[in-house]
């Protein structure tokens, strides 16, 4: 029990016991000071315990089974140290900008349940990555699911949001269902849950079961990842939560999912046959895709960025995907290179989408509004705000300098190298995902062109944007923390790509280290030397500078109409790829028997998405068809009911007697 | 010796880019049956520029005025990776054409804000149509670039050229022939030049790049311009060096750089010939018929990486 020890145990009695203790005993002003306060060092010594995880110290691990009833313990692995930074790294920032905002925003008692819930869902998060127990594991799974719905009811409970809560719990449990079942797979096989066995136990068990608990892990996780069909939840869930919530269920919740598939798919199974690879990578494209096309056609910012979560998780599982079939062809090397790349993208994804949501929470603090058409000219009013902003948007794009695009470099550079497959699919179909990634981009760019333009640059749209005033300190600092680290990291990789090197070659037996990794470490930092450098010599070729007014075409002012909208300026892409989309369309023209001359007509646009229609309504159809069957099962007669055990019993005892 | 060579490489294609648009504008020119301008004129533009005052909008905040200079800035570490002279590049660095086409997007993100900060309906329209364009223009390009790699099985631009070099140039393969139409077709986008965008209209109906300009003047407009003669010179030193490589010096001699250089100059001179007869022979596409050129160039690369495994076995 080393200092790092100390360190896990205080992080772990902090988020689970003294904050929610303080919250719930004091509704006093400095009850909330000294949680909140509590909260950030706990992510500071998660910070730590992580650090020294990557380092190889000795792991803290936490031995809890002799108060629960099932073997329940936690311990601090390569894998779970790299998460574990990543939830830590971005509790930090999350939580300093999360204090403003809580007093802005809530009234008196339901701060104290919103910071109560805050804690927990940190503590639920922390015990998923470093569960080492199947039962732990699945406990955090549904902590993390159960206290991220009370923190969206919080912000309300409309019929609509409470609808939408539904539908997130729901699609949760059906999801946390197949995690279980993966868990639940291993045991005829394993004397228990804990990872060791399981590991040790995996080699041993027979390719059809392998095969169901791989897909198990890919449904269930999958769902939780939010990857296209499985996604239907997270447009609903994210954006109607608090903002600094909204960041850590996109930014760090969805990422337990990434570790659950790698732990499942990597650690436990090992990789498996090519075609493992190519479900994951046909989800990952599929998701990159209709995710970025999707996020395009909103006006509505959280949603918008929710939209952008899936289109990022599709990224990441394009890189796992080609790790994938690169195991199944025994290039360890450049599984390893995706490996990492889908990790760090992970990681990259974490700290930009928390810094985009923090944003659109302070935008909402200034104006009232996240709705793109009401904004406009925000980075005069608030340059804090609106630079941090750009910053995460040129991450999210993948622009060079910021580090999206060194994950998506080194996802690229690992589809370049599956052409050295010679003789397999795998030669072209990799290769030819270069294009699908190369097109996610393209949009993403267009879509963050479209964000940035009109939220934050022209004229305002309304009087909300034009009075916005910049928002409190510690809202600026939080943002302006995440921001540094998105430039850090975007300039120099290397300072995470060293221990994902050594994280790769735990994970993927065999991995030496992928010179890429080291190329791409020591070109950036030149590129960032070239481009600055030649960009302040054109600054100092600028002499004067003097105000003019924008060129109206002879009229006699611009007003601020006259700009492009958010509608707009998506509408080419959105014609292009219609196909996409596919509205459902209702035009009403009142009175109905004149047509030529009407009093009103009212237009409507529902996008109502092809697999809705096609998968989930009949699904839903069937449901609802079986449980009016079942309900003749339902006579509300007690002597029936007594009937259902008794068979009930005699048929079990049937089944014992027969199985011996 | 060869970082002497590789700096004046960039060098070329900086100082030389304005040339290129001043001899395409001749050729056109001259076409059409017009007389012309001087083909040092962009020079004489650029001088004219700088000596100029800015000019900035009410709205405009520091987006506007920083878009240019990264602009510039991207562009000319864009320059950077080409291989002119000799199969070797200043930034050579493994897979770095997706940092080429990366850096590209870079500077046309920053140009797409700041003509967005304007506040007009111009500057939203031309932002508009450009991220249209360039996102349907990403994936052909990389997937043509990819093609060549593979044939080469190297991933830098240095290491292809280096590779093509070798090479019969009788023995060009049909990758080769794809990869070359999908990155031509490409770089008249990138470029936004004759069928896709016109660069010397003003009408609001037509223009892409011009309307994102609209608001700047001054340095800040010298630089834009220069970085897009910049952009169209790598471009087509990118399809020479990728394409046609022969002729570049292999030694050490200031003999053979001579040579190398001269060979450039009419190597360029003849794709220069072939844009400003398509510039002079096409009219400009329909707005909605740029996605399908785009998708033709999208095919034909996919084409060319999929022929790579009949070319490899």
């Amino acid at each position: 029990m080393g200092f790092t020890g100390v360190a896990f145990d205080f992080l772990l009695a902090v988020l689970g016991v003294a904050a929610p203790f303080i919250l719930i005993a004091s509704r006093a002003e400095s009850a909330r000071r000294v949680a909140s306060t509590l909260i950030l060092t706990a992510g500071l010594a998660g910070c730590l315990v992580a650090v020294s995880g990557l380092l190889r110290q000795p792991a803290p691990f936490l031995d809890l089974s002799w108060v629960t009833p099932f073997p329940f313990s936690l311990a601090v692995d390569r894998l779970t140290a790299f998460f574990l930074l990543l939830i830590s790294a971005v509790t930090v920032p999350v939580t300093i900008f999360a204090v403003p905002y809580f007093d802005l925003h809530y009234s008196e008692p339901r701060r104290n349940w919103t910071w109560t819930f805050y804690s927990l869902f940190l503590l639920s998060m922390i015990v998923v990555v470093t569960a080492s127990t199947g039962f732990a594991f699945l406990a955090g799974w549904e902590l993390m699911t159960l206290v991220s719905a009370g923190l969206i009811l919080i912000e309300g409970d409309s019929p609509e949001r409470r609808h939408n809560v539904f539908i997130y719990l729901l699609m949760m449990h059906a999801g946390a269902a197949a995690v279980a079942a993966c868990f639940f797979l291993f045991l005829p096989y394993s004397h228990g849950l804990d990872f060791e066995t399981i590991r040790t136990a995996s080699a041993t068990i027979p390719g059809p079961i392998r095969t169901a608990v791989f897909l198990s892990a890919f449904v269930g996780f999958g769902t939780k990842a939010g990857l296209i069909p499985l996604h239907l939840w997270l447009p609903r869930a994210h954006p109607i939560a608090p903002s600094p919530v909204s960041a850590l269920m996109s930014g760090v919740m969805l990422k337990t999912a990434v570790y659950g598939f790698v732990r499942f798919a990597f650690d436990f199974l090992g990789g498996g046959p090519s075609w493992y690879g190519y479900i994951v990578l046909l989800a990952g494209a599929v998701s990159g895709l209709l995710g970025v096309l999707y996020a395009i056609a909103e006006h509505d910012l959280k949603r918008l960025l929710a939209y952008h979560s899936v289109e990022n998780i599709g990224i990441i599982y394009l890189g796992l995907g080609t790790s994938l079939v690169f195991l199944a062809h025994q290039a360890p090397i450049w599984a390893a290179l995706a490996l990492i790349a889908a990790l760090l993208h992970t990681f990259n994804h974490a700290l930009f989408k928390s810094l985009l949501f923090l944003g659109a929470g302070a935008i909402s603090s200034a104006t009232h509004t996240v709705d793109l058409e009401e904004l406009g000219g925000l980075q005069r009013r608030m340059p804090v705000t609106g630079t941090t902003f750009l910053i995460a948007c040129c991450s999210i794009v993948g622009l060079p300098l910021f580090n999206g695009f060194v994950s998506e470099w080194l996802t690229f550079r690992s589809f370049l190298a599956g052409s050295s497959l010679i003789g397999t699919k795998a030669q072209i179909i990799l290769p030819l995902m270069v294009g699908i990634l190369a097109l996610i981009g393209g949009l993403a760019a267009a879509c963050f062109v479209k964000v940035f333009g009109v939220a934050f640059l022209g004229r305002p749209r309304s009087v909300e944007a034009e009075h916005a005033v910049e928002v409190p300190l510690l809202m600026r600092g939080g943002m302006t923390v995440l921001a540094a680290a998105c430039l850090l990291i975007g300039i120099l990789p290397g300072l995470l790509l060293r221990p994902l090197v050594s994280l790769a070659q735990v994970l993927i037996p065999g991995a030496g280290v992928p010179e890429e990794t080291l190329s791409i470490a020591r070109i950036i930092p030149w590129i960032a030397a070239i481009v600055l450098g030649t960009s302040s010599v054109a600054a100092l070729l600028k002499r004067r500078e003097r105000m003019a007014v924008t060129w109206a075409c002879g009229l006699p002012e611009l007003s601020s109409r006259m700009q492009y909208t958010s509608t707009v300026f998506s509408k080419p892409i959105r014609f292009v790829f219609a196909r996409a989309y596919r509205p459902d369309r209702t035009i009403e023209t009142l009175p109905a028997d004149q047509p030529y001359f009407p009093l009103s007509i009212s237009y409507r646009s529902v996008r109502t998405t092809s697999y809705e229609r096609a998968l989930y309504r009949p699904f839903v159809e069937w449901v609802v068809s079986l449980a009016h069957r079942l309900r003749r099962l339902q006579t509300g007669n007690i002597q029936i009911y007594l009937l259902y055990i008794f068979l009930a019993l005699v048929s079990l005892l049937t089944f014992l007697r027969f199985q011996n | 010796m060869k970082i002497t060579v590789d700096i004046l490489q960039v060098l070329i294609l900086i100082l030389g880019a304005p040339l290129v648009s001043g001899i395409i504008a001749r050729m056109k020119a001259r076409l059409q049956r017009r007389q012309g301008a001087s083909v040092w004129r962009p020079y004489a533009e650029l001088a004219k520029l700088f000596r100029k005052e800015d000019l900035v909008p009410p709205t405009a905040s520091a987006v506007f005025r920083l878009a240019p200079m990264l602009l510039f800035g991207a562009t000319v570490c864009v320059a950077a990776f080409v291989p002119v002279m000799h199969a070797s590049a200043l930034l050579a660095s493994s897979g770095d054409f997706f940092l080429l086409v990366y850096l590209l997007a870079l500077g046309r993100f920053f140009l797409s804000l700041g003509a967005l900060d304007g506040g007009s309906a111009f500057g939203g329209m031309g932002a508009s149509r450009e991220a249209l364009v360039s996102s349907l223009a990403e994936a052909p390009f990389l997937l043509g670039l990819v093609a060549v790699a593979i044939l080469a099985s190297r991933a830098d631009l240095a290491g292809i050229v280096a590779w093509t070099l070798q090479q019969s140039i009788f023995n060009i393969s049909a990758v080769h022939i794809l990869a070359f139409t999908s990155l031509a077709m490409v770089s008249l986008a990138e470029t936004g030049r004759m069928p896709v965008d016109n660069p010397t209209t003003h009408l609001e109906l037509t223009m892409i790049h011009e309307g994102m300009v609209l608001e700047y003047s001054g340095p800040s407009l010298a630089l834009i311009e220069w970085a897009s003669a910049i952009k169209l010179h790598a471009m087509l030193a990118l399809l020479i060096g990728l394409f046609g490589p022969w002729g570049m010096a292999s030694g050490d001699t200031v003999w053979g750089f001579a040579v190398a250089l001269l060979l450039y100059c009419a190597k360029a001179g003849i794709l220069m010939v072939l844009l400003s007869v398509i510039e002079g022979a096409v009219a400009k596409m329909r707005m909605y018929l740029v996605p399908e050129f785009l998708g033709v160039a999208s095919a034909v690369s996919a084409l060319a990486v999929i022929f790579t495994m009949l070319a490899k076995r």
